[in-house]
């Protein structure tokens, strides 16, 4: 496969490691969080290979198009337009959790409202890139900030404080009923994938999809799971755990280092995973843009011979994602993502009758062209 | 597709605007901060306003070579909540108190003793600027006597007492080193408590040997010197130990034994009835380091024979007074826990009783490698 494609799958992974997934599975961690997680890698790397399957048949092509290739106008118009909030959702929520985050901890003198201002303007800039200029991007910052999480992630597991008896009791609680909330969570991590709605044009020609790359996404996202959710029990106890508002920042503030510039690594984790969180919303958002380019013809859209088409959206994702940073607060954040994710597990596995069914108008469509 | 006019127009439309956003700096400049160096909690006598904190803030100079010397300032307020009595601190300054650089937390025993170590953690928790890597202590006989002292020889820049605890500067084997965020797990999780190293102090320097292991609802119990030794030698906080070995008959062998490699395990064997085993294994490697009569090279497991026999009888006496106490800084408590399914525990009740009543078995691999440089 090609290296854009583990990267789309990446990001999500990574970014949601500060965001809300581990403050539910933590939450629930005396009523079957890691049996979730087990079932949830199951599930997810099954989804994964469906959905990359799927694409790898048409190179090239996006799912709006292969939607008006074989269904109806009064489907895919409402079904798409539909798609395009859900993605304005996703990266809502990731730009809600991070603007809470710096507030709280880097500029607690700075209003919310600019903080969050900052962050939706230099993505909005991303996002009106065309998409390979946006896999550009993601690769470059990738390449700086990567390198350095793997690296705090490597403290967090040399550290002596790490007291893996309190690990081992965490997992432990392996023979309970697996919690849906915990499942939906960790299933979202594994939604990077279905970005290929959009990023499938990039990937023109036809790609090799094996049982060696499942075997690596499979690895790399138990390895994921297994840091979002142990390492933070290691530093902080299991008993009482659920009272962490922002568990991997109290976690990164428990990690010192000695020889370096900064001891505190708090504030060097807050700054790459601020990285990651721009990629992270960037990625959703350009593919919420696609979307409602594609549903309102915005290319198309003419004011005085300039084409204003794709900035028609901007108002509004700016508005909207002002507005309710505004109203919501910590709870109420947590609680409406949770509803969010749980309704994500019933979604993406019924698409896959569409895409059946996608694929054998299709067949037919090749079939008759030969005729 | 617009021509290259107009786009340097809409160039300009979403810069300008853009620059307001860049109105220099709002936020508070270094020089209108004041930094804190430590925070001391004391139980105070007034009998409404039970808190009375203690602040040390550096004094800015413009230059090293101006003033060699270390310089502080020091506030004090007693409030009826910690955050009530930083509100009004705040108005004895005149520039704002920067509570993200305080590295050191020194808790009265008065207050300790009263049980108030949650509430005035639950404090340093929700302040996201407080780290949770900064040490917490025990002061006596208060934290205010002990952060206002400043030791001969202390250097301008960086306190002495941050020396003690920061692995760099001291290296006792009687220091206990404890972070925020360790102390919060302790306090919060059962099966582990939570231990202080007790700081006092002399007429020119700080003396830090002893420990404070806090118990639920009564009263913390002490560890001497010793112990707090041992403690250090059973969590591997340090990385080397003296031991003194003294065979009974004032007449044979003592000598020091001087540890530089150790490495402990413990586990709790779980027998039938709520009946529990403790197994320690320690295994320590050196050299002899001192000793009054003269060494002889081929005795060298002799030695070590020693060295195992008084090892044993420190470490039993040790558990002995953990066990009957029931104060367990080690952690025995969440060991059981990794190794019992969650369903099939004893409870916290059950469990106190077994540690209580539990066997102590401990198995010392003694690996003394030489005499040093004479015989």
């Amino acid at each position: 496969m090609s290296r854009y494609y583990y990267y789309l799958i990446l990001i999500n992974m990574v970014a949601n490691v500060i965001a809300s997934v581990p403050a539910i599975l933590l939450h629930n961690h005396k009523n079957g969080s890691v049996s979730a997680m087990i079932l949830a890698v199951v599930a997810g790397t099954i989804l994964i290979t469906i959905y990359t399957r799927f694409f790898i048949a048409f190179p090239g092509i996006t799912l709006p198009d292969l939607l008006k290739k074989t269904t109806s106008k009064w489907f895919y118009n409402p079904f798409i337009f539909f798609l395009a909030l859900m993605w304005f959702v996703a990266g809502l929520i990731t730009l809600a959790t991070f603007s809470f985050l710096l507030i709280r901890f880097l500029t607690p003198e700075m209003p919310l409202f600019q903080i969050s201002l900052i962050i939706i303007l230099s993505v909005i800039f991303g996002c009106l890139m065309r998409t390979e200029r946006v896999l550009y991007t993601i690769e470059l910052i990738l390449l700086i900030v990567f390198p350095l999480i793997l690296y705090i992630f490597f403290k967090a597991y040399s550290n002596e404080s790490l007291e893996w008896d309190f690990v081992k009791e965490a997992a432990l609680y392996v023979n309970q009923f697996p919690n849906i909330h915990s499942f939906s969570s960790c299933f979202f991590l594994f939604l990077g994938v279905v970005n290929l709605f959009i990023f499938n044009r990039f990937f023109t020609k036809k790609q090799n999809f094996n049982w060696k790359h499942i075997t690596l996404i499979g690895f790399i996202s138990t390895l994921n799971l297994f840091t979002t959710y142990f390492i933070p029990i290691g530093f902080n106890g299991f008993e009482n755990i659920d009272e962490l508002v922002y568990p991997w920042i109290t976690t990164s503030d428990s990690l010192r280092m000695e020889f370096f510039m900064i001891e505190r690594l708090l504030f060097v984790f807050l700054l790459f995973y601020l990285g990651i969180a721009f990629l992270s919303i960037l990625i959703h958002w350009h593919v919420s843009f696609e979307f409602l380019k594609f549903v309102f013809n915005l290319e198309k859209i003419k004011f005085k011979g300039f084409k204003i088409g794709k900035y028609i959206p901007i108002p509004f994702f700016i508005g909207a994602s002002l507005l309710l940073i505004g109203k919501l607060n910590e709870y109420q954040l947590l609680r409406y993502s949770n509803f969010f994710y749980d309704t994500l597990i019933l979604f993406f596995p019924l698409l896959i009758i569409l895409f059946i069914f996608i694929k054998r108008r299709m067949k037919y469509a090749k079939q008759e062209k030969q005729n | 597709m617009p021509s290259k006019k107009s786009k340097t127009k809409l160039f300009i439309l979403v810069i300008v605007p853009l620059i307001t956003l860049l109105t220099g700096c709002e936020f508070m400049d270094i020089d209108k901060d004041v930094f804190v160096s430590m925070i001391g909690i004391d139980k105070s006598d007034e009998e409404d306003k039970p808190y009375k904190i203690t602040l040390k803030l550096y004094v800015p100079t413009s230059s090293f070579k101006q003033s060699p010397e270390p310089q502080y300032t020091y506030i004090t307020k007693s409030g009826e909540t910690l955050s009530e009595a930083i509100r009004i601190l705040e108005t004895y300054s005149d520039k704002e108190l920067e509570f993200g650089h305080a590295k050191l937390i020194v808790i009265g025993e008065d207050l300790l003793k009263e049980h108030k170590a949650s509430e005035v953690m639950d404090f340093l928790l929700r302040r996201p600027d407080i780290q949770m890597i900064s040490w917490i202590a025990a002061g006596r006989p208060s934290a205010e006597e002990i952060i206002k002292m400043v030791p001969q020889g202390e250097n301008a820049a960086y306190p002495a007492l941050f020396n003690y605890f920061d692995d760099i500067g001291n290296e006792s084997q009687y220091i206990v080193t404890t972070y925020l965020f360790d102390f919060r797990r302790r306090m919060v999780e059962e099966g582990i408590d939570p231990i202080l190293p007790i700081i006092e102090k002399n007429t020119s320097h700080f003396k830090i040997n002893k420990s404070l292991v806090l118990v639920d609802k009564k009263e913390p119990h002490e560890l001497p010197t010793l112990y707090t030794g041992i403690f250090n030698i059973l969590s591997m906080n340090i990385q080397v130990a003296d031991l003194i070995i003294k065979e009974e008959d004032g007449e044979g062998e003592a000598f020091i034994a001087k540890i530089d490699s150790m490495n402990s395990k413990h586990k709790v064997i779980v027998k039938n009835n709520n009946n529990i085993a403790l197994e320690i294994e320690v295994r320590l490697t050196g050299y002899i380091a001192e000793s009054k009569h003269p060494l002889k090279m081929k005795n060298l497991s002799y030695y070590n024979k020693l060295l195992e026999k008084v090892a044993k009888e420190k470490l039993t006496e040790f558990f002995s007074e953990m066990t009957s106490v029931g104060i367990d800084p080690i952690g025995f408590g969440i060991d059981y826990k990794s190794r019992t399914l969650h369903n099939k525990r004893m409870s916290s009740e059950e469990w106190k009783e077994a540690y209580k009543n539990a066997e102590i078995k401990i198995i010392i691999h003694p690996k003394l490698k030489s005499t040093g440089a004479i015989q």
